[in-house]
């Protein structure tokens, strides 16, 4: 259309492109002081009723996730379902599923930082909030599922007075290392991004304890041009450090399974299928944590913008593609492999005793990211909220396939047996997830967000000679 | 001492005291028995600020800070400052994270602890098993050396600072882009800096001084 008009604009001289303009990063032309007081005011305000219902509710699911994992280490894993050949069950699929959802939110912030993607800035610090809150879940199995908690210190290596060490060799011992670094890395990578706006709520702070607590935790924090100096070094670092981990951590997740030789594990697309099930089930549990909190707070709905959402649809759509890609170039494989154990375990896996995991997983998964082709569909926000939980109750039920209807079907059909999770496992996992709605409860109320900094360091008219767009601070005084 | 390790904190040298403040009647924040720690302005714009510091370099003033709400872009070039040595750092701490992490695996490997499985090499023919180990343990120190790096060079942790005494400044200094000039400076002088910030166009000139401490 506007490739004849750029012809003969060309031909009078006077070239008027058409530039496809960038949506806003925030709505209402609002300027840098209305985004310090919508984002403080979030942790500000008397805290609502709703909140205390909800981290009641929660705390409850995590006290009782609690309980179990208690009652586990005091009587043993045969609490659990898992069984001779399935040793790994709910521990493992739990684990992955938490660890992988982690990805996508150190993915949103660090490489759509590094690739100067300015739409994340709004939704990356509660990305990466979620990140850290979903390592602390994962990070619960595998301490316990070795069975002998107190043993956990024999996994790192430690000088011991049995002259014992471990081995190094074994993926499992790359995964210790793997969550510990990822945990470790992301914690600092959402602290030390808080650190300027703790220093804001500090300067708010009305009373003595929030006026202490903030001060501590802000360091000290100034703003003076050294310090911001230092400050977007250490962030363009970190966020080119957290990139290179996202990748490494999932690809040692997935050589867990890859390096054996289980049929049905023993593929070398693994690290990649892990990759992009784990941004797909991110985005999707970003979005479920982001569309209730826009509904309470009326005033985010300028800051995280139905274009953002949308593009956080678009990643959806892309990495539920590419999930799909890997499903049928699995199955594709076991035919082509023609290793009758490769093609046992797939058969098993849509036609045995567990094949419902396998339906159900495909049935979401290969259909569900395919409506966010339509426009409709990702305007649509309380769909796309059902869409993307949809999406992560497919993605649980991809990891639970991969893990135990592998496991269950090994080489001896003799040693084949199935799985069924007890209440124990039951309650576990809904204690996780308790413990995460609960952390991130106590997210939104007690820090900022979203990044403010970044946010109004991007505000038009907020950068000296930065041409146009200089109009807003007669706008602001309106707010 | 400490003076030498955190450079905000004045060292009380060559200060001038409240008493010759020759007529202009500026608003004082802190304690006007204590010494004089700065003069602080506020400015707008983020433009103005820069002008500003173009303007004091100027006049050769050197021992002065910028305060924003977030990175101005222009402001580290116009003040000179050098680049960060951050990266240096971290490239440092992740040069030595691989020598830590690869000793950490081959000696028990190789020498105290050998497990061999299946027959198969421990040594450095084996390298490739313990190449996930280095990356993982090279991105974290990698990471902490950014971070610590970053607070200790920004001069964190340190919980008080003379600047607090002003409450413009204290409450709330996300609403404007401040700059302090330390009496310390060579150039210091209370009328003449407080006429030249007016005449850049700043706000809220105010002569800050230490806060009266109840210990001494």
């Amino acid at each position: 259309m506007s490739t004849p008009s750029i012809i003969t604009n060309a031909e009078t001289e006077t070239p008027d492109l058409h530039v496809l303009e960038r949506p806003p990063q925030v709505l209402n032309n609002r300027g840098p002081l209305w985004v310090t007081d919508a984002v403080c005011s979030i942790v500000e305000g008397k805290t609502p009723l709703w909140w205390y219902a909800a981290i009641a509710f929660t705390g409850t699911f995590a006290a009782i996730g609690g309980a179990c994992i208690l009652y586990m280490i005091c009587t043993g894993v045969g609490v659990w379902g898992s069984n001779n050949p399935c040793f790994w069950a709910w521990d493992i699929t739990n684990f992955i599923f938490w660890v992988s959802m982690a990805h996508a939110g150190s993915l949103i912030s660090a490489l759509l930082f590094l690739t100067r993607q300015k739409w994340s800035l709004s939704i990356s610090r509660a990305a990466e909030a979620m990140t850290v809150f979903a390592i602390i879940c994962a990070g619960v199995y595998p301490a316990i599922h070795i069975g002998r908690v107190w043993m956990v210190w024999w996994l790192f290596p430690v000088p011991n007075s049995y002259g014992m060490w471990p081995n190094f060799s074994s993926p499992l011992l790359w995964d210790v290392f793997a969550v510990t670094s990822y945990l470790t890395v992301s914690s600092l990578f959402w602290f030390a991004g808080m650190i300027p706006d703790l220093a804001v709520l500090r300067d708010r702070a009305t009373t003595k304890v929030r006026k202490f607590a903030y001060g501590i935790v802000s360091l000290g924090w100034l703003g003076t041009a050294r310090q911001w100096r230092h400050y977007e070094m250490m962030y363009v670092l970190l966020a080119g450090l957290t990139s290179v981990l996202v990748v490494t951590v999932t690809t040692i997740v997935a050589s867990d399974c890859a390096t054996s030789v289980v049929p049905g594990w023993h593929a070398t697309i693994f690290p990649f299928y892990f990759m992009v099930g784990a941004v797909y089930s991110g985005s999707a549990a970003i979005l479920t944590l982001l569309l209730p909190l826009r509904l309470i707070y009326p005033q985010l709905r300028d800051l995280i913008t139905p274009s953002q959402l949308d593009k956080v649809c678009k990643l959806l759509l892309l990495m539920g593609s590419c999930v799909a890609y890997v499903y049928v170039f699995e199955l594709f494989n076991a035919w082509y492999s023609a290793n009758p154990f490769e093609r046992g375990a797939f058969w098993e896996r849509f036609t045995g005793s567990s094949a419902w995991y396998a339906i159900t997983c495909l049935s979401i998964n290969l259909t569900v990211p395919q409506l966010f082709w339509f426009k409709a569909v990702r305007r649509c926000l309380p769909l796309v909220f059902i869409l993307a939980i949809l999406c992560n109750v497919g993605m649980w039920f991809e990891r639970f396939m991969i893990v135990t209807s592998t496991l269950t079907h090994g080489f001896f059909p003799s040693s084949w047996k199935d799985f069924h999770p007890t209440i124990v496992d039951i309650l576990t996992a809904t204690g996780t997830l308790g413990i995460f709605f609960t952390l991130f409860l106590l997210f939104i109320r007690f820090v900022p967000i979203m990044s403010m900094n970044e946010l109004k360091a991007v505000l038009p008219g907020t950068q000296p000679h930065a041409g146009a767009g200089h109009s807003n601070h007669s706008t602001e005084e309106t707010h | 001492m400490l003076a030498r390790v955190i450079p905000i904190i004045p060292r009380r040298k060559h200060i001038e005291m409240s008493a010759h403040f020759q007529g202009h009647h500026l608003p004082v924040a802190g304690s006007k028995e204590e010494p004089l720690y700065a003069l602080g302005a506020r400015f707008e714009t983020p433009e103005a600020l820069v002008h500003a510091v173009d303007r004091l370099r100027g006049e050769g003033v050197s021992l002065y800070e910028c305060f924003t709400p977030y990175p101005i872009h222009g402001l580290a070039e116009a003040m000179k400052l050098p680049k960060s040595i951050l990266s240096l750092l971290v490239l440092g701490g992740g040069v030595s994270a691989v020598l830590i992490a690869l000793s950490m695996q081959l000696i028990p490997s190789c020498i105290i602890y050998p497990l061999v499985v299946d027959g198969k090499p421990l040594n450095l023919l084996a390298l490739p098993q313990y190449i996930p180990i280095v990356v993982a343990l090279t991105l974290m120190i990698g990471a902490i050396t950014a971070v610590t790096g970053m607070i200790l060079l920004g001069g964190m942790p340190q919980w008080n600072n003379p600047m607090f005494a002003w409450d413009l400044f204290a409450k709330d200094a996300s609403r404007g882009f401040f700059i302090a000039i330390e009496a310390r400076d060579r150039k210091f002088s209370t009328s003449a800096l407080t006429e030249l910030l007016h005449e850049l166009g700043a706000d809220d000139i105010t002569a800050i001084h230490q806060e009266a401490s109840e210990g001494q």
